[in-house]
């Protein structure tokens, strides 16, 4: 039995060097009517190297700010990002993200959006039709090919986007509530498929979602950190060793989104009291 | 709330359990004559209790055998 006995509560040893590292990150941003918001208030933690990672957290919690530092998108205010070892400084080739509205090139066709990601990191003209037409096969859009994107589903589009932004093998898949205008059907087909491309990455790649669904982060990732209401710190962190794909029903993934929901109802009922003592 | 409905709190290793009533724990153990498989299995759940303060542990069974033990851990960040 001592071969059958899977265990999965060994947690991966820690490499030396994290993929990324926030030390003391603080996001704020100017609202329109001119006021200063603290997004995210001294954020400090480290992912590393072919992790799951889901940040969880209420809205307005600065998660979305949070993802766009590390893809490079908003310089923060105080505190630094470290991307293996080094401060990021812009978004790069080697970190895909994934938006909530897939950003896809309307009078392209589908294999041309596809291709289009490839040529701007510059696959040669002769490889990229290859790699497109194997991610769309992966994606279940070959059929798909010559149609443009407004032909397609929600589902479709951001199963599309996701296979766009993994063709271009990037280190780091960042997600900002990817899939979060989906339908529920839709959703649970892609975070199966998310939950593949991860486990055939074999840890080379890193992932890291930002998300409101605790069933979501919770199905997905090794490590949920949640997050408190604005300015977001970090309140908790789970760290889940089960096998994938997960079932919202296991066990252990149950009781987690329950016990996270808890904990975030709390943080909700906690930030709704304290606007209302404003 | 807090009074008597409430579950007593556990221990929260194997090890403080058995130094808590030495002699009972030994007692049961022997009277269930643990197969290899058996002390496989509970040797795993102990070394995963050692290592955690705060979580979840599943043991899934197929067939009377486990065969697998699943773990969430919890860390305050706070």
């Amino acid at each position: 039995m001592a071969d059958t006995l899977r265990t999965l509560a060994d947690p991966p040893s820690a490499p030396a060097e994290p993929k990324f590292a926030l030390r003391d990150v603080v996001v704020t941003r100017r609202t329109a009517s001119g006021e200063t918001i603290t997004a995210t208030d001294r954020l400090t933690f480290e992912v590393a190297q072919g992790e799951f990672v889901c940040l969880l957290g209420p809205s307005g919690c600065g998660k979305t700010s949070l993802l766009n530092v590390l893809a490079g998108l908003v310089t923060p205010s105080s505190g630094e990002a470290l991307l293996d070892g080094r401060p990021i400084t812009g978004p790069g080739p080697d970190r895909a993200v994934l938006f909530q509205e897939p950003a896809l090139f309307p009078w392209l066709s589908v294999l041309g959006n596809v291709e289009l990601g490839l040529e701007l990191i510059g696959v040669p003209a002769a490889a990229r039709r290859d790699i497109a037409q194997r991610w769309l096969a992966n994606v279940h859009l070959e059929r798909w090919a010559d149609a443009q994107p407004h032909e397609l589903s929600a589902g479709m589009r951001q199963r599309l986007a996701l296979a766009r932004a993994l063709a271009a093998d990037p280190d780091v898949l960042l997600g900002d509530e990817p899939f979060g205008a989906l339908d529920a059907q839709a959703r649970e087909l892609l975070q199966r498929e998310v939950q593949r491309f991860w486990v055939e990455s074999d840890d080379r790649k890193t992932f890291l979602f930002v998300t409101h669904n605790v069933r979501e982060a919770t199905l997905l990732a090794d490590r949920v950190l949640v997050m408190s209401a604005a300015p977001g710190r970090l309140l908790e962190e789970f760290r889940i060793h089960a096998p994938r794909p997960r079932d919202l029903d296991d066990v252990l993934i149950s009781r987690v989104v329950s016990e996270i929901h808890t904990l975030l109802m709390q943080e909700v009922d906690a930030s709704v009291a304290r606007e209302m003592a404003r | 709330m807090e009074g008597s409905l409430l579950p007593r709190p556990r221990p929260r290793s194997i090890r403080l359990m058995v130094d808590a009533s030495k002699s009972a724990a030994d007692e049961q153990l022997s009277e269930l004559a643990l197969t290899e498989e058996e002390k496989l299995v509970l040797a795993k759940v102990a070394e995963i209790l050692r290592k955690i303060q705060f979580g979840t542990v599943v043991l899934v069974v197929q067939d009377g055998k486990v065969v697998q033990v699943e773990m969430a851990e919890k860390f305050r960040l706070r």
